[in-house]
């Protein structure tokens, strides 16, 4: 024990002279005027790892101030210090590299993952087969999957490539545990070998799209070209728990869509704050020959159908975190092909307008309530010029698989649908402040809009009828989150979600028809 | 403006920062804007140029600089050659 204390003091003495012998005596100002410059460098190291931070433009940039007079100090003191400003200069010439690559390094890269478990129970599910004609319905008495997991992965891109152009982009991945798709070479178990076996390079797109920002536009502009964040909009972002995904209203239109849309900001002009004008075009369907050799030919047989829509939006007057949104959209010659490529190939069921009404409000009052309520309208105007159409009774909501027998039978039908909800964050902090909400929403008997890219494996704001839904959403960091929730579905008529054939009150066929469903989710996202 | 920016860049900067000349040859895209900003704002060029190039020039330069650095919409790397 001696030994080691005598040692370790020796050990003390040496490094202490060391240290004196190292040690250097500067004037006061220049220890300051190199803490400043460490205290610069600091800084400008949070900015660099934040990668947000800004400097005010150049003053008077000049040259190195001139030397203060010499304070008297050692030779090897003089040294130190000049060695000491050439590496502080090295540093900043390295942050200079450092800094540079970060900014020229576009391509930010996130990713989620969701495990989502359904356990669901239908009752009277009326099923149709579209592949005969007329369409063949049966009905099942019950249906129900106890064990319906999925995943779904996705990676999220985007870069400022400059000041005038955004990049985003969306892969994805959306899976049914063990689910078997039939063509892969390996037809037996094929989950178990999708991505190690031979197969096709397909990648899934959910959404890319460019921001075009044009400078010194007279109005603000922006010219968004892609394939669009059009789907999870307001105000599906309450119940998933993050910001606002889409630019339009779930209710309108909810699922991926290909188009140019030209926003207008007008908030100078109107005194609406946020206030914009969007203008979209894009396109429902493309009809091409898939048979042929040549499978990217237009199909003289079918028309495109194209979508014209406008939206306008801003912030509700005096509400704060509020969002208001005016939807109209055209949708011009939709064919039967949604619904069945192979029976309907040919048919142009009609148009279809779209109108559309939102309003959501966060946080009210600084309750942590947040209330929504949207309300669509539908109107058909079907296609009544073809008697081959008319013969297969396939107009826009045209009597139910019967041949039509002239014009007058198929007529313009209006739907409507409503949709409202509340959010409630609990202050709890104890358990990361959890949400509770509760979402019903009413469809007519011709009510049909665009959501078929719902989030769930059923589409429930396409409903006609009611729908209830209860969830709780448990945070655990910012990463992580889990919900949990019940959904009751009370469909009143037949065709939910089918923009053709007559919608049939579920009780004059003497069907109850409902769902139940019970889910638990896992959000993961960085 | 980017031309005069261009032209002064040459003529005042492009004496030293030459290939075989005093200082090694610089371009716009060597650094991003905003470390264009940082490294005239904190003075952080080795020599002093006050008597060679005045203030408004210096303005323009750095202007210059920052329109065409690495992260700009069209970035020069080859003004002066290296």
């Amino acid at each position: 024990m001696k030994k080691v204390l005598l040692t370790a003091g020796a050990l003390m003495l040496w490094t202490g002279t060391v240290c004196a012998a190292d040690m250097v005596r500067i004037p006061a100002e220049d220890y300051r005027a190199i803490m400043k410059s460490l205290d610069a460098l600091q800084k400008r190291v949070v900015e660099l790892e934040t990668n947000q931070g800004t400097v005010a433009p150049v003053q008077a940039p000049a040259a190195r101030p001139a030397p203060r007079p010499a304070a008297p100090m050692s030779g090897s003191d003089s040294a130190k210090l000049d060695r000491m400003a050439d590496d502080i200069n090295n540093i900043y010439d390295t942050l200079d590299q450092v800094e540079t690559k970060t900014l020229k390094d576009r391509i930010n890269l996130g990713a989620e993952y969701r495990l989502r478990y359904d356990s669901y129970k239908y009752k009277d599910l009326r099923v149709t087969d579209y592949s005969t004609m007329p369409p063949t319905p049966t009905v099942h008495t019950t249906e129900n999957d106890d064990s319906n997991f999925t995943n779904r992965f996705r990676i999220n891109m985007n870069a400022n490539i400059s000041k005038s152009l955004k990049f985003h982009a969306r892969l994805a991945a959306y899976h049914a545990w063990g689910d078997h798709d039939e063509n892969t070479v390996a037809n037996f178990y094929n989950d178990g070998n999708a991505v190690h076996a031979l197969g096709d390079n397909g990648l899934k797109i959910d959404r890319f799209y460019v921001d075009w920002i044009p400078q010194g536009f007279p109005v603000p502009l922006a010219i968004t070209v892609g394939r669009h964040p059009s789907s999870e909009g307001p105000p599906t972002e309450y119940k998933e728990n993050r910001k606002r995904q889409s630019t339009y209203p779930a209710l309108i239109f909810d699922g991926e869509a290909d188009g140019i849309v030209a926003t207008l900001g007008l908030e100078r002009y109107i005194g609406l704050q946020n206030a914009g004008l969007r203008l979209a075009y894009g396109k429902v369907y493309r009809s091409d020959t898939n048979d042929t050799d040549v499978s990217w030919l237009d199909n003289d047989n079918t028309q495109d159908s194209d979508i014209a829509a406008a939206f306008f939006e801003s912030k509700i007057p005096f509400v704060p975190n509020s969002l208001m949104v005016f939807s109209y959209a055209h949708v011009f010659d939709m064919p039967a092909n949604m619904i069945d490529g192979e029976m309907t190939d040919g048919v142009i069921l009609g148009d279809l307008d779209l109108f559309g009404v939102h309003f959501q409000a966060s946080d009210i009052a600084k309750s942590g309530l947040d209330l929504y309520v949207s309300g669509s309208i539908n109107e058909t105007d079907p296609n009544d010029d073809s008697a081959t159409n008319l013969a297969f009774g396939t107009s826009m909501l045209a009597l139910n698989g019967a041949p039509v027998a002239n014009a007058d039978d198929v007529e313009s039908k209006t739907g409507w649908s409503v949709v409202a909800g509340f959010r409630y964050t609990m202050p709890i902090k104890a358990l990361n402040n959890p949400k509770l909400g509760f979402e019903y929403n009413h469809g007519s008997k011709y009510h049909f809009t665009m959501t078929s890219g719902a989030n769930e494996l059923y589409n429930k704001l396409a409903t006609r009828g009611d729908a209830y839904e209860l969830y709780y959403i448990q945070p655990v960091s910012r990463h992580l989150f889990f919900r949990a929730g019940y959904t009751h579905v009370d469909y009143d008529f037949t065709g939910s979600g089918q923009p053709a054939w007559e919608p049939i009150r579920l009780d004059r066929l003497d069907l109850d028809t409902t769902m139940d469903n019970i889910y638990f989710l896992m959000d993961v996202r960085f | 403006m980017a031309e005069d920016g261009a032209t002064m860049f040459k003529q005042k900067c492009g004496t030293c920062h030459v290939k075989g000349g005093q200082a090694a040859p610089v371009n716009p895209a060597d650094k991003a804007a905003i470390v264009w900003n940082k490294f005239f704002q904190r003075g952080r060029h080795k020599v002093d140029f006050s008597q060679t190039i005045g203030m408004d020039d210096l303005q323009v330069i750095v202007q210059y600089l920052k329109d065409h650095a690495a992260d700009s919409d069209q970035p020069a790397v080859a003004v002066i050659p290296r």
